[in-house]
Parts: structure tokens; C-alpha cells; sequence
């Protein structure tokens, strides 16, 4: 790695060799404007918006495709730069429809940004505008509008070389050139709605998201994905307590810039349907109402009293969660067998770039934290099934709902003596529950999540529980309390500090030193990786 | 002037094998290939001063000397025959007249940066040329001169003919490299340039028909005699297309530093019908339009037609006279560049199709005075600002049309209709 020294706007800036300007100046701060550039893709140079000066150079060059040198004098804000600019927002304008008010990308279009930032001139054209396909249907999670594009080709360049899909390309010549599919191909591999997300402006949009929030109104809360053990980084976007959309977060180490589309609309099944919003007792052969204090002590003495225990934990549940549920559930029987869901299935190629072959985010932390008894989580639900268990507390996930044989799965779980569950809806597992427990899903609470490689990351809550409902760990918390184990932490933060101390891979780290980019277990501590 | 270009076409079956031979064919190709060293061969182009006759003229010799030698990957030659140029004309006669000249000329430059294999782009129009193309090639293969171990030397060399789907573009060296990669018609970003990642990424030279076909009379005749004719800098002999209002239309061969206007009334027989010049394209469509008074002492040669403010391109001479509306002649260009940008870049993709639509409203007499400002002003934001020339093309031609017949644009926007043709 050779260090290289240029001047960008008179600022002497030290990187390295094989850099482009366009890199070293954001690196030093300095944002040269562009739409076609993605880090992670190749250079196409069509866009033309990082026109830059270079002294010595008669023609200006674009950012995005030039190398640094030493010695390199590298003006951004010249005269001859800004008007350049001016010029590509305008040709970019002419024929595109500026109809803001009624496109879902408004509020995150780099045009409007760069047009306030650098144009705020008025068109100088007055001829009619070219024409293009609306509402082009691209794939299940993917709508086209030709007139919107500015044909950057990030969406055909993604499809080449990070999913090498080719469902895109480009049609027709000069103004009449638009992004289409191929004949006969439609946009829906595993990472379709990546191409939203890259797509500068408002020409490619999201399906299931677009006219349901004006973007400006969302709250935006970094968080892990829920859908499987890759543990992607996203930010959960929520417009009046519900979340309107993933995108994903970019981390180097664990999913670029990415977000597969079964992630990505995963919060629709984790937190749709009627939550339950009071604890349910069951009473001559129904489930009725009760107070968190009675429900609580009717767990307690039904647990104590079922003989042998199984615990069966969520993956989604958090470390924190794991951590209490583990200690509960061996005070209550040192020999209860614990296990968090674990399912595996086939994955295809394009899967694989980002999926993993679960759908239990954090099942590594959880077994880590103890819900790991001999035999894996297979062989505990044939034995549920066998009925070798009188009691069993299941958190967050319906068993009926798994693989193998659910009738019979279904019927053991009727004849177990004692059952809680511990979820946010009425599933069939919880409706042949003795204590039914509301509880919060993913977007509810804060915590910590360790991905299949070790990286360990943090949940931060979004929503808001509905009223009635507790936190995981508050259940755990109070129940071990009325078991006779006080414990001397209630905040995820100090359950973290304390699993730190007591489960020997996770000593030395920090809650507070996870931050937005996690941090790699059995690296020797609390260091980013 | 003793013809170089031009020495085998008025030759009956000049396009056979046997009369290019009987004429001295492929004589050069067996000095190189039998006694020339590449870089023999390179120097002796250079010390001919033989220029790019595509547009741009570039130094050939120079170009070939880019070619990285110690590269492992294989080197691709590539003759560009895909004459695009409105008002250029002299490589259709080139490859339909004298086929094995191009080709002795491709393949006496593969040699020089050590290719072996070769491709013939030729124009999708160009139907009857690459069929002329395609069997010179046959019989060239033989004969021996195209194939493995060429006269014994050791040497083997490939040559494919490959047509074009018949986009402007793909006269541009990178789009016709993404052409004959099989992919869509576009130019590539430089650097990296096609010296060192050409087609499919390897070492590749890309030259015209014009320039390669003056290769075998250089070998034979040596670069000394190449060089004695033209002007300093510019060696040689050039061809030009002329076409338009002029008498005698037609290809020309032309010592370079040739008087213009000597050339024009007294080779090609001036304007006819007792017209006067109006106006006059030295290089193609894309190069700025000259007024009459302006050609007056300038030669044919590169740094002549510079110094006028314009430039000897692909030596396409469009001749217009006085019965020529110049408002409709700038939206005629315009509307070929609009209709040929291959949409890739903003402000050509943009700025073709807005300037051809302000030169047809003033065209039509719905233009507004500051209309012409505002051509000036987009070809002045295309120009330089794009990956490849094509938005130089366009903007060169609108602004020197404007700069040059401002007033013939102001008549049509002062009496609302065409002042030329409905005068």
C-alpha cells in the first residue's frame, strides 16, 4: 500500500495508491456529487456529475475513474466545476417529469438533493418532454418508471456482477434509451429490492412500500435482521409505531451494502396479525384472562410441578434473553433440556450470497448463552413429540408450525401437564398453552444478537410494545425473582455486563462498545473488527 | 502525385487476388513477416509520418508502440471499417475496389505489435463491401498470405471479417471493441485504453481502413517516399469524399497540403449551376462548417484546416450553396446526432435530442431570439464533458453553424418561417 499525497480544494490529503479522487476525497471528507459511482460496483462514468478539475489537465475528468498521483492538485469547487454541474442537472431534468409531489422517492432522490445543493436554476427547456413506460412492472417487489430514470445503470450493473442474474439491460439509443428486462425475464432473485435501494432517484421503486409514508416521516432505528443467522444490518423504518420498511446498513463485515428481499419484508410475518395483550390462564377447558401476578405464579407452580422440562427458545430471542431463560429454566430443574429453533433448508446459489440456511438470527447466541442441551433441537422435538416431556415453556416461535409431523407434534403438546407460551400472537401452540404470556417481538426490544460467524451485534427497539405486553426479559426477570434467584439487573445493557462476566466467550466485552457496526467474538475483546 | 491509396481501383477486377498480385500484392507482407522486426516495422511507420485517417490522426506508429511487448495476454489488430461519417465515403471504395490492400495493410500491422489474429470490423450497411471483404480473405487464406506459418516464416496470423449491426457509434474504437465483444455498442471509459485492455481485455490496436491501406505501398516503397510528400506534419497522401454541390462528386486521392480551394473548383469542377459556395464541411458532419472566405488559404492537411478553425476529420467534404438553408442543414446534423448518441452519458444523451429540438423550432419559424445563445450554450456543456468524442461530434457542427450563419438564424426567427427555402 504505497501512500500517495494530493491536494483536493487546497487540503493536502495523504491515501493510497490505486485510490480514485472520488474515494480519497471522501475519505477526507470532501463529497464530490454522483449518481452512477457505487462503491460496490463497477465504474460505468455516464453520469458525469463528478466532473472535477485537475490542475494540468485541460479537460475536466471524471472522479469516479481517476486514479490518485502524487502531487495530484484536485479542484471540486472551481468555476468551471460548478457550472459543469449545473449543466448535468439540468440535462438530467429536461426530460425527466419533476413530479415530485406524487413520486414515493421524494425526500431520498438525489436529484432533488443535488438540485438544492448545486443547480437551484431554472430549466431552460420548453420543448415536450420524451416519454417512457410507467409503472412497469420489473418483479414482485420492483415497479419501473422509464420517465423517472436517469439511466446510471446501477440496477444493470448489480444484476451483472453482484447477483450475475442479467434480468436488465438497456434499450434503444440515446433519449430514448430505458432500462427494461430482458424478453421473457422477470426481477426476482433472492436480492431483487437491492436495486431500489441503489437506484438514485425515483425509478425504481419499492412495491411494497411506496405510497404508504412520505419518507420525511420516518424514524429510522439501526437494528439486526430478523430473518436469518447472517445477522444483516439494517435500519428499521417506522412511521407512527409500525414499521413501514427495512433498508439495509452497510456493513463491511457482514453484508456490504446488501439485504436479501426475504429479510427485507420479513417484519410482516414477525409482527403482523392481533397481539395478545393480557397473560391467558386456562380454566375449565379455555383461556381466560388473568393478571401478570397471577399468571406469573400459575407458570411458576405449573413448571415446578410438571416433572420433566423442556424449554424451547426463539431465535429471534436476544443473548439477553437467552441468558435469563437459560438461568430460569436450570433453577427451576438443573436437568430441564433447553434449545433454541433451529431449522435448516436448501439454499440456491443467489441465496447464498447473503442467506443463511435458518431462520433463527441469533440461534448461535442463545446456545451460547446455554439454551444448548445434548442433542440439538431436532431430537428435542421428536422427544416432545414421543412425549418424554410433561411441561415445556416455548417462547416465541409456534411448534405447529415446524417441520415433521405436526399432528402428532400438536396432540403432545395437549397432553403435556403443564405449558406456557410465551408469544405475541395466538398461534396454535399457544392455544393448547396452560399460561399463555404476551410478549415482544424483534422491532419491540433491545439487545444483542451474534450472527453464525460470531459477530456480535445490537438490536435497538423501533416500536413500542402494545400496552399489556412485556419485554422477554422482564418475564424472565420477574420469574426469577418469584423462583427465589434475585437478580441484581433489569436493562438489556446490565444483563449484557453480566452474561459478559459469566459466559466465558463473551468476557471482555462491552455493551456500550458493540455500536452500530458490532464487533467479532473471539477477537480478545471489545475491538471493532 | 503518384497515387498510393488509390494505385489499383480504376484497374478492371482490381478486387481479385490475381490482379492485386500482378500489380505487386503482398510483396510487403512477405518483406515484413520474411525480414522486418516488429519493431523494424514500427519504426519505419514512424519515420513514414503516416497519421490515424479516421478522424483523430493520431501517429499510427506511435499507437502500435503502446502495445505493452512484455504482456502475456494475446494482442488483437482491428481494422476499423466502420465508415460512419455522413459525407465520408473512401473506405467503401477502398474495401469494394481494392479489398486486399486493406487487408496486406491489417495484416502488415498485426505483425507489427505482434497479433495473431486480426478482425475486419465492417459497417452493417456496408452488405456488398464485407462480402467483397470475405472472399479476398478466402483467396488471401489460399494463398497462404492469412494462416498458419505465413511464407515459411513461423508466423501465423487469423483474420476475421465481422459485421457491425450498423450504429454510428461503433466507429468509435471502444464501442466497436463492446460491439465485437458481442455486447451493446457502447464506448468504455479511459483510461484503461485499448493499448494495454482492448478487446476481451488484452492488448488490442484499432486503425482504419485508410490508414492501414497506405502500409503495403510504405513497406514497398519505403518510408522516405511516403514522407517527401505533404506538408511537415503532415505526411502523405489523404483521401476526400466530396459530396453535395459540387460538379464533379467522388473520392480523391490528395497530396497532403493541397490548396482547398484549388481543389474544389478545379478537381472536383466547383458549384454547379452557376450557384456560389456557401458553405463548406472540410472533415465530415462533425467537424465545423467553413464559410467561403474562410477556406480561401487553406491546405489540406491537418494543421491547415485547424488554424481555420476547423478540422480535416475523416476528410468528408460536404459542399453547400447558396440555395442551402443553413438552419435546416445544422438541424439535419443535429437530428443524426440525436438519433446516433448512444445514450450513455448525460449530456449527450440529453443535450443531442434538446439542441435538435431548438434548431427545428427555429427551422419551422417558432424560434426565439435567444435560442441561438442557448444551442451555443448546451453544445458548449456537451463538449469535453463526455466518455467518448461523439459529444464533441455533436456539439462542434451546432455551435460553428450558429457562430457562422447567425444571421440566417435571426432571419428565421424575425420572419417566423424559413427565409431560404420560402424566400
Amino acid at each position: 500500500m504505497d501512500p500517495v499525497k494530493l491536494i483536493i480544494d487546497g487540503q493536502e490529503i495523504t491515501t493510497v495508491k490505486g485510490k480514485t479522487v472520488i474515494q480519497a476525497a471522501a475519505e477526507a471528507g470532501i463529497a464530490i456529487p454522483h449518481y452512477c459511482y457505487h462503491p460496490k460496483l463497477s465504474i460505468a462514468g455516464n453520469c458525469r456529475m463528478c466532473l472535477i478539475e485537475i490542475e494540468k489537465m485541460p479537460k475536466l475528468q471524471i472522479a469516479c475513474n481517476t486514479q490518485v498521483a502524487e502531487g495530484m492538485s484536485v479542484l471540486t469547487q472551481s468555476p468551471k466545476v460548478l457550472s459543469v454541474r449545473k449543466a448535468v442537472m439540468e440535462f438530467l431534468l429536461i426530460n425527466h417529469p419533476v413530479d415530485c409531489p406524487i413520486c414515493d422517492q421524494a425526500g431520498e432522490c438525489w436529484l432533488q438533493d443535488y438540485y438544492m445543493t448545486h443547480d437551484l436554476q431554472e430549466s431552460r427547456f420548453e420543448a415536450r418532454k420524451e416519454h417512457d413506460r410507467k409503472r412497469d412492472i420489473f418483479g414482485p417487489n420492483v415497479v419501473f418508471d422509464g420517465e423517472r430514470c436517469i439511466k446510471c445503470t446501477r440496477c444493470v450493473r448489480f444484476l451483472e456482477e453482484v447477483t450475475h442474474t442479467y434480468e436488465l439491460t438497456v434499450d434503444n439509443r440515446g433519449d430514448q434509451s430505458t432500462i427494461a428486462l430482458f424478453p421473457g425475464a422477470v426481477l426476482d432473485n433472492p436480492l431483487s429490492a437491492n436495486v431500489v435501494d441503489i437506484c438514485p432517484v425515483g425509478a425504481l421503486t419499492d412495491r411494497d412500500f411506496r405510497f404508504k409514508v412520505r419518507v420525511w416521516y420516518l424514524q429510522k432505528t439501526p437494528s439486526i435482521c430478523p430473518g436469518c443467522s447472517t445477522g444483516c444490518n439494517t435500519s428499521v423504518e417506522t412511521y407512527q409505531n409500525r414499521i413501514a420498511r427495512f433498508k439495509p446498513r452497510v456493513n463491511e463485515a457482514v453484508n456490504s451494502h446488501w439485504l436479501c428481499d426475504e429479510g427485507r419484508y420479513c417484519f410482516h410475518d414477525l409482527t403482523g396479525g392481533e397481539r395478545l395483550t393480557t397473560p391467558m390462564i386456562r380454566q375449565e377447558g379455555g383461556l381466560v384472562p388473568a393478571t401478570w401476578d397471577i399468571a406469573l405464579r400459575a407458570v411458576l407452580k405449573g413448571l415446578r410441578s410438571a416433572g420433566q422440562l423442556a424449554g424451547i427458545l426463539s431465535g429471534r430471542n436476544t443473548n439477553e434473553e437467552a441468558f435469563l431463560f437459560a438461568k430460569l429454566m436450570k433453577k427451576l430443574s438443573p436437568e430441564s433440556a433447553l434449545q433454541v429453533f433451529y431449522q435448516e433448508r436448501e439454499l440456491t446459489e443467489v441465496q447464498k450470497i447473503l442467506m443463511s440456511p435458518d431462520r433463527s438470527p441469533n440461534f448461535r447466541g442463545a446456545a451460547e448463552m446455554g439454551v444448548n442441551s445434548n442433542g440439538g433441537f431436532a431430537s428435542l422435538m421428536d422427544k416432545l413429540a414421543a412425549g418424554n416431556y410433561s411441561g415445556a415453556y416455548v417462547v416465541g416461535e409456534d411448534l405447529t408450525t415446524a417441520n415433521g409431523n405436526h399432528e402428532k407434534l400438536r396432540s403432545a403438546l395437549e397432553k403435556l401437564s403443564f405449558l406456557v407460551v410465551q408469544d405475541i400472537r395466538m398461534t396454535d401452540t399457544a392455544k393448547a398453552a396452560h399460561v399463555v404470556l404476551p410478549a415482544t417481538h424483534f422491532g419491540e426490544k433491545e439487545g444483542t444478537y451474534t450472527n453464525r460467524k460470531g459477530r456480535l451485534q445490537k438490536l435497538n427497539a423501533a416500536v413500542i410494545p402494545p400496552d399489556g405486553a412485556l419485554q422477554d426479559c422482564e418475564i424472565f426477570i420477574r420469574l426469577l425473582d418469584a423462583a427465589g434467584e434475585r437478580v441484581s439487573y433489569s436493562t438489556p445493557g446490565e444483563i449484557f455486563q453480566a452474561l459478559a462476566q459469566e459466559i466465558p466467550s463473551y468476557r471482555g466485552f462491552d455493551y456500550d462498545a458493540i455500536g452500530d457496526q458490532g464487533v467479532q467474538l473471539g477477537s480478545g475483546g471489545a475491538e471493532p473488527s | 502525385m503518384e497515387k498510393v491509396l488509390l494505385r489499383n481501383i480504376d484497374v478492371s477486377d482490381s478486387h481479385t487476388l490475381e490482379v492485386y498480385r500482378a500489380r505487386g500484392g503482398y510483396r510487403a507482407w512477405e518483406k515484413v513477416v520474411q525480414s522486418m522486426k516488429p519493431d523494424q516495422l514500427i519504426d519505419e511507420v514512424k519515420a513514414s509520418g503516416l497519421r490515424g485517417r479516421g478522424g483523430a490522426g493520431f501517429p499510427t506508429g506511435m499507437k502500435w508502440s503502446f502495445v505493452p511487448k512484455d504482456n502475456p495476454k494475446p494482442k488483437y489488430m482491428v481494422c476499423n471499417a466502420d465508415e460512419s461519417e455522413p459525407g465520408t465515403f473512401k473506405d467503401r471504395l477502398l474495401i469494394e475496389k481494392d479489398p486486399h490492400a486493406t487487408i496486406e495493410g491489417t495484416l502488415i500491422a498485426a505483425y507489427g505489435i505482434q497479433s495473431h489474429t486480426a478482425f475486419i470490423y465492417v459497417r452493417g450497411e456496408m452488405a456488398f463491401a464485407a462480402g467483397v471483404l470475405e472472399r479476398a480473405v478466402e483467396e488471401a487464406k489460399q494463398a497462404g498470405f492469412i494462416g498458419e506459418n505465413v511464407f515459411g516464416s513461423g508466423y501465423d496470423l487469423d483474420v476475421i471479417v465481422h459485421r457491425g449491426a450498423g450504429a454510428y457509434i461503433c466507429g468509435e474504437e471502444t464501442a466497436l471493441l463492446s460491439s465485437l465483444e458481442g455486447g451493446r455498442g457502447w464506448p468504455k471509459v479511459k483510461p484503461p485504453f485499448p493499448a494495454t485492455h482492448g478487446l476481451f481485455g488484452c492488448p488490442t490496436v484499432v486503425n482504419n481502413v485508410e490508414t492501414l491501406a497506405a502500409l503495403p505501398w510504405i513497406i514497398e516503397r519505403g518510408a522516405p517516399a511516403y514522407a517527401a510528400m505533404g506538408t511537415e506534419k503532415s505526411k502523405g497522401t489523404k483521401l476526400f469524399s466530396v459530396s453535395g454541390h459540387i460538379a464533379k462528386p467522388g473520392v480523391y486521392e490528395v497530396e497532403m497540403g493541397y490548396p482547398f480551394k484549388k481543389f474544389l473548383e478545379e478537381d472536383c469542377g466547383g458549384v454547379p449551376n452557376g450557384r456560389r459556395l456557401k458553405g463548406v464541411i472540410p472533415g465530415g458532419a462533425s467537424m465545423p462548417v467553413l464559410r467561403p472566405e474562410e477556406i480561401e488559404k487553406v491546405t489540406l492537411d491537418y494543421e491547415s484546416v485547424q488554424a481555420a478553425g476547423s478540422l480535416l476529420g475523416s476528410g468528408g467534404v460536404i459542399v453547400m450553396d447558396d440555395s442551402t438553408c443553413m438552419v435546416r442543414a445544422a438541424w439535419n446534423i443535429s437530428r443524426f446526432y440525436a438519433h446516433e448518441s448512444c445514450g450513455q452519458c448525460s449530456p449527450c444523451r440529453e443535450g443531442c435530442h434538446w439542441m435538435e429540438k431548438i434548431f427545428w423550432r427555429i427551422e419551422q419559424g417558432q424560434g426565439d431570439n435567444s435560442d441561438m445563445d442557448l444551442i451555443l450554450n448546451v453544445a458548449g456543456n456537451i463538449m469535453g464533458n463526455t466518455i467518448c468524442p461523439f459529444g464533441d461530434a455533436a456539439a462542434m457542427p451546432a455551435g460553428a453553424f450558429i457562430r457562422k450563419f447567425r444571421d440566417e438564424f435571426e432571419a428565421h426567427v424575425a420572419e417566423r418561417k424559413c427565409t431560404v427555402r420560402d424566400a
